[in-house]
């Protein structure tokens, strides 16, 4: 991609980050506004999609405020031949929204993280014997949010 | 303020892809069987009485060619207000929160996630925080990703 065409999605981006237009065609909408066809701002956005750069093109919920008020970040020690397996296992449970390797320190042997969400604690806490039985791993921290300081989505 | 079944059964659909298509929400009402402005005029009261955060692209930060991590620190009782408030500051910083170990004591107690336009900038802005609050700022970025997908059951 040349530089015109990263200036365009980012543009593109910087325009509907905040939210598309809740209107029959929100495509054509952001096309006006920015200055490009309805069609090329569905190509691009296709591309972005298809590229990675965006994740998805969907809605952000407020999960606290639905209700699913539990989450729990749970992390594992796990020996690193093992790390594949475990990995792909945690995250075939619908609970773990994320579920990634990270590195240890001297104070931190912990390389395994899960997020886990859930209406209740009680539903995390499942999830968390769920994954011990299916991985047989044992050393594990449940770390709980005790405040939230700060929580928005990524911006650019 | 509760949401009714039109309204979770179109949250639910939400939490995927819109359709690229010149009139995405015709589409989704042939899906889901709901009128199109009523989608539309459902999606607005759940973003009004927050519901619903935003219906935008969610953006991979490092696609996008930024880089990010998750840092942790151990920041003493009597200085949490002040260190939080420090670190929330920057912009890149989406999330920060408070945690606890529940079945072990674990080394830091603020964990908190940051992006930064490359390496040197991410780089900076910890090394940054840790000259202006005194503490040592655990980095632990991505080794394997495995899932990333936040996406709830609706009830």
């Amino acid at each position: 991609m040349d530089d015109k065409n990263e200036d365009i999605d980012l543009k593109l981006i910087k325009y509907t980050q905040e939210g598309l237009p809740l209107t029959r065609t929100p495509y054509k909408d952001i096309g006006v506004a920015i200055g490009i066809p309805e069609e090329e701002v569905i190509q691009r956005l296709k591309n972005l999609l298809e590229t990675g750069k965006i994740r998805r093109l969907a809605a952000s919920i407020a999960h606290r405020k639905i209700g699913i008020n539990a989450n729990a970040m749970c992390v594992w020690k796990v020996p690193k031949e093992r790390v594949d397996a475990v990995g792909k296992i945690m995250a075939k449970f619908e609970e773990v929204t994320h579920c990634y390797e990270r590195p240890t320190y001297s104070d931190w042997a912990y390389n395994v993280f899960t997020m886990i969400h859930g209406y209740t604690d009680e539903e995390c806490e499942a999830v968390i014997e769920a994954i011990k039985k299916q991985t047989g791993l044992n050393d594990y921290v449940v770390l709980y949010s005790e405040k939230e300081f700060k929580k928005v989505g990524v911006r650019i | 303020m509760i949401l009714c079944d039109t309204d979770r059964k179109i949250l639910h659909r939400l939490q995927s892809n819109l359709p690229l298509e010149s009139r995405p929400f015709l589409a989704l009402s042939k899906e889901l069987g709901i009128d199109e402005d009523t989608i539309i005029e459902r999606i607005k009261y759940m973003i009004d009485n927050k519901f619903v955060r935003r219906l935008a692209p969610i953006i991979n930060t490092q696609a996008m060619g930024r880089e990010a991590t998750l840092a942790a620190i151990k920041v003493p009782e009597d200085r949490i207000e002040e260190v939080s408030e420090i670190i929330n500051e920057y912009t890149g910083v989406s999330h920060n929160y408070l945690r606890k170990g529940k079945n072990k004591e674990i080394p830091y107690n603020m964990w908190f996630t940051m992006s930064a336009k490359d390496d040197e900038e991410l780089n900076s802005n910890l090394k940054e925080i840790e000259d202006r609050t005194g503490l040592v700022v655990r980095s632990l970025p991505t080794v394997k990703k495995f899932k990333i997908g936040v996406k709830f059951k609706i009830y």
